[in-house]
């Protein structure tokens, strides 16, 4: 239970900062830091935003075009032509942009599309050339800052002597031609950006009271709290939350009002600063929340102790809070004296 | 667009002007690619494949391809080199170790026929790092002083701030308009 969350915070780690990501999960042992496990979990690349793993496997150091190595040997290519082939593999993984990383890709995905398929190519450079120049075709077709679109002759002369000097079957470049002039690479579906993942098992979730920051008015909310973080939704069908609070130095404590079992977030020892947080306006814009204060009204007494334990719960599961508390103690204590 | 209308574009309106962005990995040229965006509601649609922007400045079109790879892919760039007025190379000035690679990096690339008449924009990047060689100091390890017959041009960068990037469109831009 504890290892699942862990992975999916390593896994919101690694969307946000690849590096930082795998270097969560390795010191956590949720991943063994050699270039074929990272690879084999990227390949799976379940809650993984592929602009991120593409990021990932893109970077020029050692380590990387290791597991950039093994990556591409996970994939099986075997009696499928060079688009189908590039087609599967640029599903993987979101291509970057970079003149330079494209062509380490594309050397790697070559290697392993002849050792799949030995006999289609006289040598793999020739694939890797002939990779580049896909992507190439691709670019000068559809991306809409391209204004000179290529005619077939152009990618025929462009590709000329690239067989190991001499020239591939005219046909072959012909048929590579219309088969990406038709159908565009796919640009990944992304996984990681989804955040259902981010609310799925949560802490504790459920219908809560509300107050406004500026204008005093109870709204019902539906409560989310999970990895120190409380979200609030307008539905329980909303994918994306109204409301986020970071609980991080915010502590809480039952208060008095005329609604029942209410209780409330502030910063400790700051009572007129705004709690950092963010909410959606109607239009969609993400504006900083205006609290200084949360204060929330749970349905009955049972509830709300269990909403209060588990908040604390979740903002004292923070270490570098703990510490900071401690500190913050020890400099009071020291003023006192 | 009226006849008159074209025929004022015809004379004082945009010109076309094709740029190859060259350089080393983590140089920075996405970061310059990008600024060149600043200011304009980017809606294109994304494409799978190379990094390519278009700006309008000063009335000139800015196409920029983001080019490079080892030698075995040249001979397909070459087909792009054929009508590319410029090639804006970008160079990590913190880097001292790699500044040599980036130095031949850059004379294979103006080593191209395709690419004899073209005007060459150096961007002298990540000038916020304390370590950082100026402007003189990266013309001197390029050794762009030793270059005949080529128009060229270097400006101190920030591409994450965006400082220099237009002082140089603007040279690029001047020097494309005297030439027509």
């Amino acid at each position: 239970m504890q290892r699942n969350k862990q992975v999916a915070m390593g896994r919101k780690k690694f969307n946000m900062d690849p590096k930082k990501g795998i270097q969560f999960l390795i010191e956590n042992d949720l991943l063994k830091n050699t270039s074929d496990d990272i690879a084999q979990f990227l390949y799976k690349g379940e809650g993984l935003n592929k602009t991120a793993i593409g990021d990932y496997l893109g970077e020029r150091d050692d380590f990387n075009l290791e597991v950039l190595h093994a990556f591409v040997e996970l994939h099986e290519f075997t009696d499928l032509n060079l688009v189908q082939a590039l087609r599967q593999f640029l599903w993987s993984f979101r291509l970057p942009g970079e003149a330079q990383k494209i062509d380490r890709m594309m050397e790697s995905f070559a290697q392993r599309y002849c050792k799949c398929n030995p006999g289609v190519f006289q040598s793999t450079d020739t694939c890797y050339i002939l990779s580049f120049a896909i992507i190439m075709l691709n670019t000068s077709l559809h991306n809409p800052n391209v204004k000179d679109k290529p005619a077939v002759e152009r990618f025929i002369s462009m590709n000329r002597g690239i067989n190991e000097g001499g020239d591939l079957p005219e046909d072959l470049l012909r048929n590579l031609y219309d088969s990406i002039k038709n159908e565009p690479f796919k640009i990944p579906e992304d996984d990681g950006n989804d955040l259902t993942h981010t609310f799925f098992n949560p802490d504790r979730e459920g219908w809560l009271l509300k107050l406004g920051g500026r204008v005093k008015t109870w709204k019902r909310r539906w409560f989310i709290l999970t990895d120190n973080c409380l979200y609030y939704f307008e539905y329980t069908t909303d994918k994306e939350p109204r409301g986020i609070i970071p609980l991080e130095n915010l502590s809480i404590k039952e208060v008095e009002d005329k609604k029942p079992n209410c209780f409330e977030l502030f910063i400790p020892d700051n009572k007129d600063q705004v709690i950092k947080a963010c909410k959606t306006e109607a239009d969609g814009r993400v504006v900083e929340g205006n609290h200084t204060f949360y204060r929330i009204s749970a349905p009955t007494t049972e509830e709300k102790d269990e909403w209060m334990n588990s908040i604390k719960a979740a903002i004292s599961r923070d270490p570098f809070y703990e510490m900071l508390a401690a500190r913050k103690k020890k400099v009071s204590s020291m003023k006192r004296h | 667009m009226g006849a008159f209308a074209s025929l004022m574009k015809g004379m004082f309106g945009s010109k076309e002007m094709r740029i190859l962005m060259v350089g080393l990995d983590a140089a920075g040229k996405t970061t310059v690619l990008y600024k060149l965006k600043l200011g304009e509601v980017v809606t294109t649609i994304p494409t799978i494949g190379f990094n390519v922007e278009t700006v309008e400045y000063k009335n000139i079109n800015f196409t920029v391809w983001d080019v490079g790879g080892q030698d075995k892919i040249r001979p397909l760039w070459r087909h792009y080199f054929q009508n590319t007025q410029a090639v804006v190379f970008v160079v990590d000035s913190n880097d001292r170790e790699r500044i040599g690679e980036a130095k031949e990096e850059l004379m294979r690339m103006l080593a191209e026929d395709e690419l004899a008449d073209a005007k060459l924009l150096v961007f002298a990047n990540k000038q916020d790092l304390p370590n950082a060689m100026n402007a003189a100091e990266i013309t001197d390890k390029l050794a762009l002083h030793t270059l005949c017959n080529r128009n060229w041009y270097i400006q101190a960068t920030c591409a994450t701030t965006g400082d220099g990037i237009y002082e140089g469109l603007n040279w690029l831009a001047m020097t494309i308009k005297k030439k027509k």
